[in-house]
């Protein structure tokens, strides 16, 4: 695939559309809930960036994992890659979690086990990241973080099933099985715009690594089809 | 106390606002990261 393809902007595009349209109907057409009234509302952009930062986590996993089989530094782009758009959307849904919390809990913040595990995958992907800026040599610094990746990504199922496992403040998956009908369409579009704006940022986050890396080790041709998804 | 909440408008546009504003803002830093390793590669 060519490395100035336009591809992920277009990608990026239908997401951003997918958003408004589906923000638009979540804010504006779809009818407030009976206990939560218009807080619900957070719904519509927390739960689809809960889906997407945990495809985010699972792709700098595999990613991590293919590394480690190939040693090829495609793989290491596309997870750090991942890595930094995971921590993107691990910001928003603690933000979004934390404003829905206040008008529903009484608190902005609770340690509870979804949260707790949340914030430990975000803290631990921030050290990964910085662990990469402080190393070096390309191969060191790939095999490093791709097993800190590993190593982290052992939270990912905790995060999923903490509200299964203990009894928490944090409701159990919302999911078009779990909620009405009435508010499956602002759900389901925003799962796919924070989807498909996720797969963009990503891929273009990749095309940054592979020209960092090669920058980095001038060596013309070697890292060429780094980084590009296949 | 009907247990219902009233009001709530001010946190779900704080929270769109949020979400809408870190998208743009990460979306304009890889444009101008991959802009700039253009120009040195």
């Amino acid at each position: 695939m060519n490395r100035t393809s336009n591809a992920p902007y277009a990608v990026l595009a239908l997401g951003v559309a997918l958003l408004l349209f589906g923000s638009f109907h979540g804010l504006a057409v779809a009818p407030a809930e009976t206990y939560m009234g218009e807080v619900q509302r957070i719904m519509y952009v927390h739960v689809p960036t809960a889906w997407n930062w945990m495809l985010a986590v699972l792709w700098a996993f595999a990613c991590a994992v293919a590394f480690l089989f190939t040693s090829n530094m495609k793989w290491d782009s596309r997870m750090e890659a991942g890595l930094e758009v995971g921590v993107l959307l691990a910001f928003l849904l603690c933000c979004q979690g934390s404003i829905w919390a206040k008008p529903t809990w009484g608190v902005w913040w609770d340690w509870d086990p979804r949260l707790t595990s949340v914030a430990v995958l975000l803290a631990a992907s921030l050290g990964i990241m910085a662990l990469r800026s402080f190393v070096d040599d390309p191969m060191r610094r790939a095999v490093w973080s791709a097993v800190a990746t590993i190593i982290a990504s052992v939270d990912l199922p905790i995060v999923y099933y903490s509200v299964k496992w203990w009894n928490s403040l944090h409701q159990e998956q919302s999911t078009p099985q779990t909620v009405d009908s009435v508010y499956h369409l602002p759900l389901r579009v925003n799962a796919f715009g924070v989807l498909f704006v996720m797969i963009g940022f990503i891929w273009l986050r990749t095309r940054v690594a592979a020209l960092k890396l090669r920058q980095e080790t001038a060596i013309p041709h070697t890292y060429e089809e780094a980084g590009e998804l296949a | 106390m009907t247990g219902v909440i009233q009001g709530g408008w001010e946190f779900v546009i704080a929270a769109y606002t949020i979400t809408g504003i870190a998208l743009v803002v990460y979306g304009i830093s890889l444009i101008v990261r991959l802009k700039e390793l253009n120009k040195h590669d």
